[in-house]
C-alpha cells in the first residue's frame, strides 16, 4: 500500500470513526442556558439618527455666522461652466460605481470562499 | 431555501434570533460533541458539559465572528478553548498527566474491532498531535484552518498532522493490510 493509499484509508476510518451524535435534546437544553435577548432599542434608530443631524445642523448655522459661508459657496459653484458641473459629477458618479462593484466583488469572493 | 451559516449568523446578529441560533447549534453540535469526545478520551459527560459552555460562549460572542473564517472553524476554537480551560482547572493539563496517562496504558491491550483500535491509538497521542489529526483528518479542517483553532503556527501543525499519522500507521499497520 503507497503512502497516499494509506493517508486516505486512516482519514477514511477516522472519519467513519467519527459517526453523527443524535442531537437527543441537547440543542434544546442549550436554549434554555442562552441569556434573554437584549431589550430592542432598534425603533429609536431612526430619531436618534435625526435628532444628531438636526443638531449638528443647527450648531453649524449658529457657528457660521448664520449659514454666511454658505450662499458664498453656492455664488462660487454658480459660477463654474456648467459642462465642468456635467463632467465632475460624471467622475463622482463612475467612481462611486468602481468603488460599490470593487466593494460587492470583495465581499462575494469572501461568501464564497 | 435553506439558509447558509452566514445567514443564520446574520439574523442572530441582526434579531437576536435565538431560533437560527437552534439551528447552528442543531447543525454543528454532532461534530463539536464529537471533537470534544475524543479530546476528553471519550468523558461524553464532561464533553457535552464542555459543549454546551462552547456554544453559549459562541452566542455571547457572535459579534466578534467578523465571517473571514468558517463558522466551524470559529466554533472549533471556542470549543478548543473550552477544553484547555477546564484541562488546566483540572490540573490535568498535557506534560505531566499525559505521559501519566499513556504509562497506564498497557500497550498489549488490544481492542476486538478496527473502531476500538484507532480510538485507542489517537488516544494514545499525545494531546498537540491528537488535535492536529483530529481536526485535520477527521473533520476536514485544513492546515490553515487547524492553525487557526489549536493557536499555533502552520508549520507546527504541519508536523503534529504528520507525526500522528505516522503513529497511527504504525498502531494500525495490521489493519491496513
Amino acid at each position: 500500500m503507497n503512502g497516499e493509499t494509506e493517508q486516505d484509508w486512516l482519514d477514511k476510518k477516522l472519519q467513519e470513526a467519527a459517526p453523527y451524535i443524535a442531537d437527543d435534546g441537547f440543542t434544546a437544553r442549550l436554549l434554555q442556558q442562552l441569556p434573554p435577548p437584549q431589550a430592542r432599542l432598534q425603533f429609536l434608530r431612526p430619531f436618534i439618527l435625526v435628532a444628531a443631524s438636526a443638531l449638528a445642523s443647527a450648531l453649524t448655522y449658529v457657528l457660521s455666522d448664520g449659514g454666511r459661508f454658505i450662499i458664498v459657496e453656492m455664488f462660487k459653484v454658480a459660477s463654474i461652466p456648467t459642462v465642468w458641473v456635467v463632467v465632475f459629477a460624471l467622475a463622482s458618479g463612475m467612481l462611486v460605481m468602481a468603488g460599490g462593484i470593487l466593494a460587492a466583488m470583495s465581499k462575494a469572493g469572501q461568501i464564497q470562499s | 431555501m435553506e439558509l447558509t451559516d452566514a445567514g443564520l449568523v446574520a439574523r442572530v446578529l441582526v434579531d437576536d434570533d435565538q431560533h437560527a441560533y437552534g439551528e447552528l447549534v442543531r447543525r454543528h453540535q454532532s461534530s463539536v460533541r464529537g471533537l470534544l469526545r475524543q479530546l476528553t478520551r471519550g468523558d461524553i459527560a464532561l464533553a457535552d458539559d464542555l459543549a454546551q459552555d462552547a456554544f453559549v460562549r459562541a452566542y455571547k460572542n457572535i459579534r466578534t465572528f467578523r465571517g473571514e473564517a468558517k463558522f466551524s472553524t470559529w466554533l472549533y476554537r471556542i470549543a478548543y478553548n473550552c477544553f484547555r480551560e477546564d484541562a488546566r482547572k483540572r490540573k490535568e493539563l498535557v506534560g505531566i498527566n499525559e505521559e501519566q496517562w499513556q504509562a497506564e496504558q498497557d500497550p498489549q491491550t488490544v481492542d476486538p474491532g478496527l473502531r476500538h483500535d484507532l480510538m485507542h491509538a489517537l488516544s494514545l497521542l499525545p494531546l498537540h498531535e491528537r488535535s492536529a489529526v483530529l481536526l485535520c483528518c477527521q473533520n476536514g479542517l485544513s492546515h490553515d484552518e487547524a492553525s487557526r483553532v489549536l493557536d499555533i503556527p502552520l508549520g507546527t501543525v504541519k508536523t503534529n498532522v504528520l507525526r500522528g499519522r505516522e503513529k497511527l500507521k504504525k498502531t494500525l499497520a495490521a489493519w491496513a493490510q
